[in-house]
């Protein structure tokens, strides 16, 4: 029964967006609702009915859940985080994405466990106002992550290092090399160092670092070929 | 009609038709009349320097010997500047062709002839009530230091110091406040002229006839009583029997409660008038803004939206029809008015135009229909304004379409590409986050290029973002809207590009500077 799944808490218009976006990702996709279920629900995704005092172990026999990924996109605040610290009481090292109102909420999820937290006020009036300030930016950006484009920003694990043996990343032509721009690297402590900055001028690259490179598909192809990445 | 009315009528049809007469007038409206018009401060400042120009030197004359030459500048230029500015004042007061088109429109439509004597009539009637309103009064009488020779209408430079009336608004506030309560203030004036009249009366009946007593005449009776009623008591003069006493003390009761009720008309008239003080210094703080981004409802996304527009300096104006919502976003430093946002009426008062001084309105209300009937009104007043419209409800996407709206926020929708993006690319998505969060220090920006940028840097070589640590992600081409990633080094740049960069927010401010001033 391996098979991935994603777990959607919250039969609302935030939990069929999230499970709408997410198909492509996940073969099994199940909305839990915490209300009845209308049977002539045309829902494009397996609607089950689910209480906040639930024994969550029983998931183990429906679902693999170590391939699996949860959100909680419940309405209610409250509810929405304890549901978080229940699942996480459960499944200590399932992948949690719980949805808050505001900072403050967000919080408390993170508390609650949620292994990320998406703040709805917070994001909106972000993306509002890149569209505002930086229209453009935030048209390509947007058409790079989340449309059908060639062109896309990946992430590429560094298995060895001998391609760059003695030579600082900044002083790589990535873009001549390549045909990629280096963004950033991804130390093992998960810590994110710009291609320029001062630390990244003075670091050598190691085995483990995550590159995070945009690129066209095939140049993006050819790289992580050419320098043995994953 | 004779040829002699004709020509009246033909001449008044011509400055009718006439722009560069119509130009004039308007001009000289605006500078004496338009509050919103930009260089009128100018003409207010310099005629109050006149003014404080011409009281001074009265004052140093009155011990002093004044210079011929300041004399003559005090009498003679100042007095023909107020001069010129009454004739232009009466001018613009009333139209006289206006009158005469009038007539002319209303005797051919009855068919009956050209009524020139009423047309003199009428605008006699205009220009008089003109003239003899209050402030043109004080203009007027402002003139007269020109016949300085006169020693008594010197004085009349005193009166200069009431044109300070039209040229600071805060005096024209204070006098509107005080008009708002004059019917308080008349019947107030009426009750302390009756003490005042029956208190002298009664003092000089009581005090008149006895020797010890100062007060001798009608007139000190009455200087008594308006010293006593106004609780200033000097003390010179003062009722000595015991009779003129009790009159005293009924006068100092009755000027404890005049002064009592006169101190709290002005604080109520004050207190009544403070919003509309507040609203209308708003509009005009508004009115001298311009990129303005107009906020329609002030809910929760509004309030985040607005204090990072807030953080960057841009110019924000909120509207919202919830008294306690503006209460909020006053708190928060913006600019608010107590407005409904689906009124047309809001936007009237507001006084500003739209095509020109709004960046874009962004309808922010957490509810569709508010939504839909504010984006319904805006694009009734205006066809060209940028409108943002949140979508709460994916039912009415349509609708929102329809009613005008350029961009839809559909915070549901973002929720999804995030999760889509997250599942994907996790390690991709937390560092473009990072990239793009406000609180580090590297930031994307887009750059435009000038004309003086264009004329000194012709293709992408010249560029050394390098040097200056900024990566180039790509270009937006402005005249086949394209981007162009990681372009090759020989891509032309053309004035209206954008390139896309990413660094360190120094870095980038240092490259932007060194491309507009190479």
């Amino acid at each position: 029964m391996n098979i991935s799944s994603a777990l959607v808490f919250g039969n609302n218009e935030y939990g069929q967006e999230i499970a709408k976006n997410v198909t492509h990702k996940y073969s099994s996709i199940t909305i839990f609702s915490l209300e009845d279920i209308d049977k002539d629900d045309n829902s494009a995704f397996k609607l089950e009915q689910f209480d906040l005092s639930e024994d969550w172990d029983e998931l183990n026999e429906q679902y693999d859940m170590d391939s699996s990924i949860i959100f909680c996109a419940i309405n209610e605040e409250a509810k929405n985080i304890f549901l978080t610290i229940s699942l996480r009481s459960s499944f200590k090292d399932i992948t949690i994405i719980a949805l808050a109102k505001n900072n403050e909420d967000a919080n408390k999820l993170k508390m609650a466990g949620a292994s990320k937290v998406i703040p709805i006020v917070e994001t909106t009036a972000n993306i509002i106002t890149d569209m505002l300030k930086k229209p453009i930016i935030t048209e390509v950006l947007h058409n790079i992550l989340y449309e059908e484009s060639r062109l896309k920003i990946i992430q590429v694990t560094l298995s060895s290092v001998d391609a760059f043996t003695g030579l600082y990343p900044a002083e790589i032509d990535w873009s001549k090399k390549y045909g990629v721009l280096v963004l950033t690297i991804v130390h093992e402590d998960d810590s994110h160092e710009f291609i320029y900055s001062s630390k990244t001028k003075h670091n050598y690259l190691k085995s483990g670092d995550v590159l995070i490179v945009a690129g066209y598909e095939e140049d993006l192809q050819n790289f992580k070929h050419s320098i043995g990445g994953e | 009609m004779n040829s002699f009315t004709r020509y009246i009528v033909d001449f008044a049809y011509f400055l009718k038709t006439s722009n560069r007469y119509q130009k004039r007038r308007r001009f000289f409206f605006n500078v004496l009349e338009n509050d919103e018009y930009y260089y009128k401060k100018y003409f207010d400042i310099f005629m109050m320097l006149l003014i404080f120009s011409s009281v001074s030197t009265l004052i140093y004359g009155v011990k002093n010997d004044v210079p011929e030459a300041l004399d003559a500048f005090n009498s003679y230029i100042i007095s023909f500047i107020f001069f010129v500015e009454y004739i232009f004042r009466l001018w613009i007061s009333s139209s006289v062709s206006k009158v005469i088109i009038h007539q002319d429109e209303y005797s051919d439509l009855l068919g009956r002839d050209f009524d020139m004597v009423f047309v003199i009539k009428r605008v006699f009637h205009d220009k008089l009530q003109y003239v003899l309103s209050p402030k043109a009064i004080i203009d007027f009488l402002a003139i007269m230091p020109f016949f300085h020779e006169l020693r008594l209408l010197r004085v009349f430079i005193l009166f200069r110091v009431f044109k300070l009336f039209r040229y600071t608004r805060s005096f024209q506030t204070f006098s509107s406040v005080l008009v708002s309560k004059r019917f308080e203030f008349f019947t107030l004036g009426m009750f302390a002229s009756i003490v005042i009249f029956v208190s002298s009366v009664l003092i000089y009946m009581m005090e008149a006839t006895n020797p010890a007593s100062p007060i001798d005449t009608l007139y000190e009776a009455f200087y008594w009583s308006i010293v006593t009623i106004s609780t200033v008591g000097y003390g010179d003069v003062v009722a000595v029997s015991p009779e003129g006493q009790f009159v005293a003390i009924l006068v100092i009761f009755s000027g404890i409660a005049v002064l009592a009720f006169t101190t709290s008309l002005f604080v109520s008239a004050f207190t009544e008038k403070i919003e509309d003080i507040k609203e209308s210094k708003t509009i005009q703080d508004i009115m001298k803004l311009n990129q303005i981004y107009l906020i329609c409802g002030y809910e929760n996304i509004a309030k985040e939206v607005a204090k990072k527009l807030l953080r960057d300096n841009l110019n924000v104006v909120v509207i919202d029809s919830l008294p306690e919502r503006i209460e909020n976003a006053k708190r928060d430093s913006l600019n608010a008015l107590h407005y409904n946002p689906g009124s047309m009426e809001s936007y009237k008062k507001l006084n500003i135009n739209l095509s020109t001084q709004v960046k874009a309105i962004l309808c922010l209300q957490e509810d569709d229909v508010a939504n839909v009937y504010t984006a319904l009104t805006v694009r009734s007043i205006d066809k060209d304004v940028k409108i943002m419209s949140l979508l709460m409800n994916k039912v009415h996407r349509n609708k929102l379409t329809n009613s005008g709206v350029n961009e839809i926020l559909y915070d549901k929708e973002f929720v999804g590409l995030i999760a889509r993006e997250y599942v994907g690319q996790p390690v991709a998505f937390e560092a473009i986050y990072t990239i793009r969060s406000e609180y580090t220090n590297i930031i994307m920006h887009e750059i435009v290029v000038t004309e003086r940028i264009s004329q000194t840097i012709s293709t992408l070589k010249e560029l050394q973002n390098v040097k200056y640590r900024v990566v180039l992600l790509g270009l937006y081409k402005k005249k086949n809207k394209r981007f162009f990633f990681n372009p090759i080094e020989s891509t032309l740049l053309e004035t209206g590009d954008y390139l896309l960069v990413i660094g360190n927010y120094m870095f980038i401010k240092e490259f932007a500077k060194f491309l507009s001033t190479k």
